[in-house]
């Protein structure tokens, strides 16, 4: 048992790596800086900056030794926009400068203290009295005036950068260091850390996520058990057309017309709030209700897969009753599957219904999510679906630890 | 849904035409493709013309109109004609559905054939990614990447795309596994075949089925969260969508408005409903084995 569980653990690990590795990819490496998005359009330079370096969006993504920043973001004369020719005076052929002409670096704010810089520049014609060797470094405070030499200067492109503390001071490492602090980060619309928005989420989606589990786990087993005892019959047809009619109602609907009916026009529930657990009935009723078609179906397919095996033939022949075959011997070795199926729903326990709880107002993850997306947060989202993906690993490996305890036979393979 | 006997003899798409419902589901998923068809040209036809068209011509006095023989499904709050929006929603259904499958279904194919068949640590690459994308919860792994990809429709194929290959990775890989054993493959082996070869005109034909199955099954969950995102503002934008349709229908609900909301309802019910009924008809018919493998 411990040799499977280490094996069991180790192969684990990659997985948690991947979902480390993609959340990363998706949000620093495709997503970039959500700078403007978070300050907005008219956001200073000098303030998406400061963003920057508090998020660490101003590091490079993987290793470097040379990072870009807003001070003065690269240009490129020839691909220039006609605003950014018109701040530096240039035309699409380059910065001209006239023969000994003189040019203060245009920065949009002075260079953060503390950092070496390096201003690279590509020369097309003449040349530069100063600075006199390309590239130029140069520390904060002491930003090169550019000088043009006896011929005059033509500029094509310019890039400045700043110097990192290492090779691996990069948005990857800062990544992983973080997580290793269980630190998610400061979420950019709250402006708390996500670690404790988190943790004060969990408990309202798990008081709407655990009752739903509940309820439907007790329902949809009792109903696709009338459906294998009544296998065929009208009962059984019955409750697996319902079934997928409920799966083909959209989720939303059935939010929208039980808040309305049952919530606004009986006035049978509260419609909105968090404040008393009358609040939880509609949102838990409906969440129950939605989520019966699949898991009745589900289940019911393991329980009539059972019941071709050959002891239930067995069973039968010897006249046993059909109750009595479907309570004491299929039942139970259908319990493997029904305990895989509960196992890894466990963690959409922690990510909370989204729906559910914007619609009714319940202050969980799901609310938060869906809040968080609405102001591009994406500190937070990042850290919701790491953490959810990580739990989705953790709750696996449970079920496989699980089902190797209940059945002796899985440990063999 | 049918659990008929298959008897040996009869092809299985026989066996499909053979039951009314399925037909019905059939014509459902026609009539569907045909308004989407419908709605598309028309679409065309008035960019193309620089003209507004009628679904989003807004006439105030003719607001909150209830269903009439003029407008048979009401009018919204904008006096725009319900039906007309509805076929406008149906087109980008159909295009989600569309798109969606063919990022999602080719990826899952092609790295489930390459891993089944080359096994090895191509297996093993494929395996560790599959999981892995498998662990992200679904519905937050969407909105993230819609949310990265920016509002829209691209973001809406890209996410659903990136999200639903491996369930059809996995089938097609343990599928591949099988067929890599069987006679007619050693066969082609023996004959000194090369490996692309067995692969993509010997095993693939084999295996396609699977590829089939899983475009219709997985059309009503890309139906339902195309309706998601653009409920939430991230999906469809200044178009008729069905999402963005529900999601103005429910606020009118309260003010005794509920035409929009049962058009649309109906609509998506009846749609998701055929996939549903056309796809277990399929994998009954085709390869009964995938069904006790769980949903997702």
């Amino acid at each position: 048992m411990l040799r499977f569980l280490t094996r069991r653990i180790l192969l684990a690990l990659p997985t948690v790596l991947g979902i480390v590795l993609i959340t990363f990819f998706l949000f620093n490496v495709v997503g970039g800086s959500p700078a403007s998005n978070v300050l907005g359009q008219n956001a200073s330079p000098q303030a998406l900056a400061d963003f920057d370096a508090r998020g660490g969006y101003d590091l490079p993504l993987f290793l470097g030794r040379w990072t870009k920043n807003r001070a003065l973001p690269d240009v490129d004369f020839a691909a220039a926009a006609p605003s950014e020719l018109a701040r530096w005076h240039a035309d699409p052929d380059g910065l001209h400068l006239a023969p000994g002409a003189e040019l203060d670096l245009p920065l949009y704010f002075p260079l953060p203290a503390g950092n070496t810089w390096r201003l690279d520049l590509d020369v097309t014609a003449g040349a530069l009295a100063s600075p006199d060797s390309l590239p130029a470094t140069f520390p904060s405070d002491a930003p090169p005036r550019l000088v043009a030499g006896p011929d005059g200067a033509t500029l094509a492109a310019i890039r400045l950068r700043r110097a990192t503390r290492g090779l691996f001071d990069s948005q990857l490492v800062r990544y992983f260091r973080e997580l290793a602090h269980l630190d998610f980060g400061i979420s950019t619309s709250l402006n708390r850390p996500v670690a404790a928005i988190l943790l004060a989420g969990i408990g309202p989606s798990l008081l709407l996520t655990v009752p739903i589990l509940v309820c439907e786990l007790l329902l949809s087993l009792t109903l696709a058990l009338w459906c294998a005892y009544f296998h065929g019959r009208l009962l059984d047809r019955l409750l697996v057309a319902v079934s997928v009619a409920i799966m083909s109602i959209n989720y939303i609907v059935f939010i929208i017309l039980g808040q309305f009916f049952l919530g606004f026009k009986l006035h049978l529930f509260p419609v909105w709030g968090f404040e008393s657990w009358a609040n939880l009935l509609l949102p838990v009723l409906i969440g129950t209700f939605t989520g019966l078609g699949s898991s009745v179906r589900f289940y019911r397919t393991i329980l009539l897969e059972e019941m071709n095996r050959e002891y239930v033939m067995t069973a039968r022949a010897k006249g046993l009753p059909t109750s009595r075959i479907l309570f004491r011997h299929v039942l139970r070795n259908a319990l493997s599957p029904v305990v895989t199926n509960v196992v890894l729903s466990l963690p959409y326990l922690y990510t909370g219904s989204l729906l559910l709880e914007s619609f009714f107002g319940i202050p969980g993850l799901g609310y938060l999510s869906i809040n968080a997306i609405n102001s591009s947060d994406f500190v937070t989202i990042r850290a919701i679906v790491l953490v959810g993906a990580v739990l989705c690993t953790l709750a696996n490996l449970l079920a496989d630890v699980a089902l190797a305890a209940v059945d002796p036979r899985v440990k063999l393979s | 849904m049918t659990d008929a006997p298959a008897t040996a003899s009869s092809s299985p798409w026989r066996q499909l035409w053979a039951s009314w419902p399925t037909r019905l589901c059939l014509l459902v998923v026609l009539l569907f493709t045909l308004a989407a068809l419908v709605a598309e040209v028309a679409r065309d036809y008035y960019l193309l013309r620089d003209l507004t068209p009628p679904w989003q011509q807004q006439d105030i006095s003719a607001a909150y109109l209830p269903p009439s023989l003029h407008h048979p499904c009401g009018t919204d709050g904008l006096g725009r004609d319900v039906l007309l929006r509805l076929l406008q929603g149906a087109r980008i259904s159909f295009l989600v559905g569309i798109v969606s499958s063919l990022i999602a279904i080719p990826l899952g194919v092609l790295l489930g054939l390459l891993a089944g068949y080359y096994g090895k640590w191509l297996d093993e690459a494929v395996v560790w990614l599959c999981t892995t994308f498998a662990a992200i919860p679904g519905l937050l792994f969407v909105l993230a990447i819609a949310l990265v990809v920016g509002k829209g429709l691209l973001g809406v194929f890209v996410a659903l795309g990136l999200t639903t290959w491996t369930s059809t990775c996995r089938l097609i890989r343990a599928e591949t596994l099988r067929h890599r054993s069987f006679g007619y493959a050693q066969a082609a082996r023996a004959l000194g075949f090369s490996s692309p070869r067995i692969l993509f005109r010997h095993i693939l034909p084999n295996v396609a089925h699977v590829a089939l199955v899983s475009f219709t099954l997985r059309f009503p969950g890309a139906i339902g969260t195309e309706v998601f995102l653009s409920f939430l503002g991230i999906g469809v934008q200044n178009e008729p969508s069905w999402g963005t349709m529900l999601s103005s229908a429910r606020l009118r609900l309260w003010q005794g408005v509920w035409w929009e909301l049962t058009a649309v309802t109906i609509a998506i019910f009846l749609v998701v409903l055929a996939f549903n009924l056309l796809g277990d008809a399929l994998r009954d018919a085709l390869d009964p084995r995938l069904r006790s493998r769980p949903q997702t």
